[in-house]
């Protein structure tokens, strides 16, 4: 992991140098203590800056949606002739090139601008899982080695095997190496074990009663506190103006109402039919810990299921709501 | 929707129909005299495609008790292909509502054409039952 990390290093310095990329974006060191945050890197002398390791977690394709159409936007009362295009180099895991695949697909911008540095990812630790392990004590240190894990707190330190804390999504993951890059760091990692048992969890949700799976949904929404963070993370969620914000028509009232909560998740949730690269970024960043996972993993699974999809799998793969099948599956359809 | 169910509960019904095929299905219904239960509002929209899912929710949210959403026999749209996009966002749809427990016969998706005036009135009258057998919305009803 150290090599991927020089490597990317190196790399990004002379994608700058070479003026290849006007922009890196990477992780870096956070404030707190092994955490990390994304960086954006203009000066080749900064790349040492740049991290790759276990605790890299958010999906930075999202960043690179934002620099681009931030630069776009600069230019609105350029002449056309004169418009500069931003090129940005990313540093990219599996989940983070299927999203770029996507803003591809959706042409939100030329694959020239974008120049993937691709890394071998075998999973992040999920901040929250790490908390519960250590009961909510403040962490001081955190180490990785191999498959364990050292965490460090004011009352000792624990070492546990690295699986119990891996995000869930990271767990089940079918697509941890790049499925497409201009560069690829390292060799590619092994593939995830338990990949088969992706819909597992959505299989037994969907075998408890209606009731149940109602009332759990509620107790999920009922923790949302709309601080839209998922939003914000989400890279499929790009939009200038998203539905939360639009008034005429409004679509979703912003008062305290529950069920103001529950349709905007819902509907959140359901702009993500073929577009959830199951990242796990919004997992990540949910400051209440509502479990969406359970919900999009459902949207996945339905979209593997009926229409052979994956998002963001190639550049080939059509997104399973803008085409269609003369033959798709209608039992759903009511005949009297 | 905070009337309790009883004897008297008529349910209601909003039912975004295709302008040429399920809205003349029902014009047709119309003029041949055929009875169907009247709980069901009927909204006009060009085309099955038409139908965001938001509308669906939203009609769930203000409070009816079911929605129905038909357009033409697939292969047969006036656009073409706007039922066969539609087929599948309501595939996923109704199976979304489903799983996070809304019943599924609050939402309903069916196929009418112009000339079936006969199966327009069987669709309401089905649907109208389905409905009726479920009660007053619950979930998903913001309290007004």
């Amino acid at each position: 992991m150290e090599n991927v990390e020089k490597q990317v290093r190196e790399h990004a310095k002379k994608l700058l140098a070479d003026g290849a990329v006007d922009v890196v974006v990477g992780y870096e060191a956070g404030t707190l203590p092994f955490q990390t945050t994304p960086c954006i890197i203009t000066d080749p002398d900064d790349t040492g800056r740049l991290i790759w390791n276990r605790f890299c977690s958010v999906n930075l394709a999202k960043y690179v949606h934002d620099i681009i159409f931030a630069h776009k936007e600069s230019q609105k009362r350029t002449k056309p002739e004169e418009r500069t295009k931003k090129k940005v180099g990313v540093v990219a895991r599996g989940c983070t090139t299927r999203s770029l695949v996507i803003h591809l697909q959706e042409k939100q911008y030329d694959r020239d601008q974008v120049v993937i540095i691709g890394v071998p990812c075998t999973g992040f630790v999920a901040n929250k899982k790490l908390s519960i392990a250590v009961d909510g004590r403040e962490i001081t240190a955190c180490s990785v080695s191999g498959d364990t894990i050292s965490v460090q707190t004011k009352n000792g330190g624990k070492d546990l095997p690295i699986s119990e804390v891996l995000a869930d999504n990271c767990m089940t993951c079918r697509f941890n190496n790049p499925v497409i890059s201009d560069e690829m760091m390292g060799d590619e990692a092994p593939a995830i074990p338990n990949a088969e048992k992706e819909y597992e969890a959505v299989d037994t949700f969907e075998g408890r009663s209606i009731n149940e799976r109602w009332a759990y949904f509620t107790k999920e929404m009922a923790k949302c506190m709309r601080c839209y963070a998922c939003r914000n993370t989400c890279p499929s969620c790009y939009c200038k103006i998203c539905f939360i914000e639009q008034n005429q028509p409004r679509w979703v009232g912003v008062g305290i109402d529950e069920t103001d909560t529950q349709v905007f998740q819902f509907m959140r949730m359901f702009h993500m039919v073929g577009r959830c690269v199951d990242c796990g970024s919004c997992l990540e960043v949910c400051p209440m810990g509502v479990d969406l996972r359970t919900f999009l993993k459902k949207l996945d699974k339905d979209d593997c299921r009926l229409f052979n999809h994956r998002a963001g799998e190639s550049m080939e793969s059509v997104p399973s709501l803008s085409a269609y099948a003369e033959n798709d599956k209608e039992e759903f359809v009511f005949e009297p | 929707m905070t009337e309790k169910a009883n004897e008297n509960w008529e349910p209601k019904i909003v039912a975004f129909v295709c302008n040429w095929c399920t809205y003349a299905g029902a014009d047709l219904a119309g003029i041949s005299r055929l009875q169907y239960p009247p709980n069901v509002r009927l909204i006009r929209l060009p085309c099955s495609g038409r139908v965001n899912p938001f509308y669906v929710i939203k009609a769930l949210q203000e409070g009816t008790d079911g929605v129905l959403v038909s357009g033409c026999h697939p292969g047969e749209c006036h656009y073409i292909s706007g039922n066969l996009s539609a087929r599948r966002k309501f595939a996923m749809l109704k199976n979304f509502l489903s799983y996070v427990g809304v019943e599924p016969d609050r939402t309903i998706f069916t196929w009418v054409s112009a000339s079936e005036g006969e199966k327009f009135s069987k669709v309401i009258k089905g649907v109208t039952e389905k409905v009726k057998a479920l009660g007053p919305a619950q979930k998903l009803v913001k309290k007004l």
